[in-house]
């Protein structure tokens, strides 16, 4: 993937679909989602979602942030109140369907996509010797959240 | 009017109905392609199909052609409702028989956006 995508622009239009995507389905007053000033460091409770890119060009977009910020993300998405549960099923497809969305917008900049994989949800990355590409560190309501790019060539 | 919603992420079909109810609709349901033709072949009747392309079992795409190849749905107005914003893709949608295409995300405004341009939606009068 990383011959397909000028990584530049990867790094300069990530925020920005990350920014659409945040406002159109979390939250409808932009500003919420910032890229971090400093650099970000989830806990060891964290959520990782992905979707792969296949074609000739293999890549993987993943969000990770820690469980607790991916569970008000849940609630954001779903307009769950507090004091009602989340379901893992739901958390697990409102997570899964944010990364997707993300992933999806991304696949975008890649010249021929093949189609995308259906979304991944895990406390734990795949390790599957996939390459970083890419990481950008962001802030959601001043929680760390990460998107990352990553070749599977 | 009644529209089924098809898509894998119950997340997103959450979000499509409650735009949909809020414009009148009454909805149904479903995960993926083959039990969405599963619906319309027990006789329920829909006006729209909002129809995300990756799926499991059936993608949307095979949805379109589908439905596409049985006279007796050729009045379901068919839009598609995805991440698939490749050029490529849309117009390979359109040509296999979809009305009109939604790129995700999108907002409760631009689904009344199409479904006005679609005509399932009046438009709102200005004063």
């Amino acid at each position: 993937m990383s011959a397909a995508i000028d990584m530049g622009i990867f790094a300069e239009t990530v925020f920005a679909i990350a920014e659409e995507v945040f406002t159109a389905m979390i939250d409808p007053e932009p500003g919420a989602l910032q890229p971090a000033l400093e650099p970000t460091e989830l806990s060891e409770d964290a959520t990782w979602a992905w979707v792969d890119v296949h074609g000739e060009h293999p890549g993987r977009v993943m969000l990770g942030t820690d469980h607790d910020t991916a569970m008000l993300l849940t609630r954001a998405l779903l307009a769950v109140p507090e004091d009602e549960a989340v379901s893992e099923a739901d958390f697990v497809d409102a997570v899964g369907e944010i990364a997707n969305v993300v992933g999806g917008n991304i696949k975008a900049l890649v010249p021929d996509p093949g189609p995308l994989t259906l979304p991944q949800v895990a406390p734990v990355p795949p390790g599957d010797g996939a390459t970083l590409l890419h990481r950008a560190q962001l802030v959601w309501r001043g929680h760390p959240l990460v998107i990352t790019l990553w070749s599977l060539s | 009017m009644r529209a089924l919603v098809i898509d894998d992420s119950r997340t997103m079909r959450r979000i499509v109905v409650a735009a949909l109810r809020s414009l009148g609709f009454e909805t149904v349901e479903a995960q993926h392609g083959r039990e969405a033709l599963d619906v319309l072949e027990s006789g329920e009747e829909v006006d729209l199909a909002c129809i995300d392309w990756n799926m499991p079992v059936m993608t949307g795409y095979d949805f379109v052609v589908a439905t596409r190849a049985n006279p007796e749905w050729r009045d379901i107005t068919l839009m598609m409702v995805t991440t698939e914003s490749e050029h490529g893709q849309i117009v390979k949608a359109l040509a296999a028989g979809a009305h009109e295409y939604l790129i995700k995300p999108f907002t409760p405004d631009a689904i009344r956006d199409k479904l006005q341009l679609l005509g399932l939606v009046e438009y709102e009068e200005t004063a």
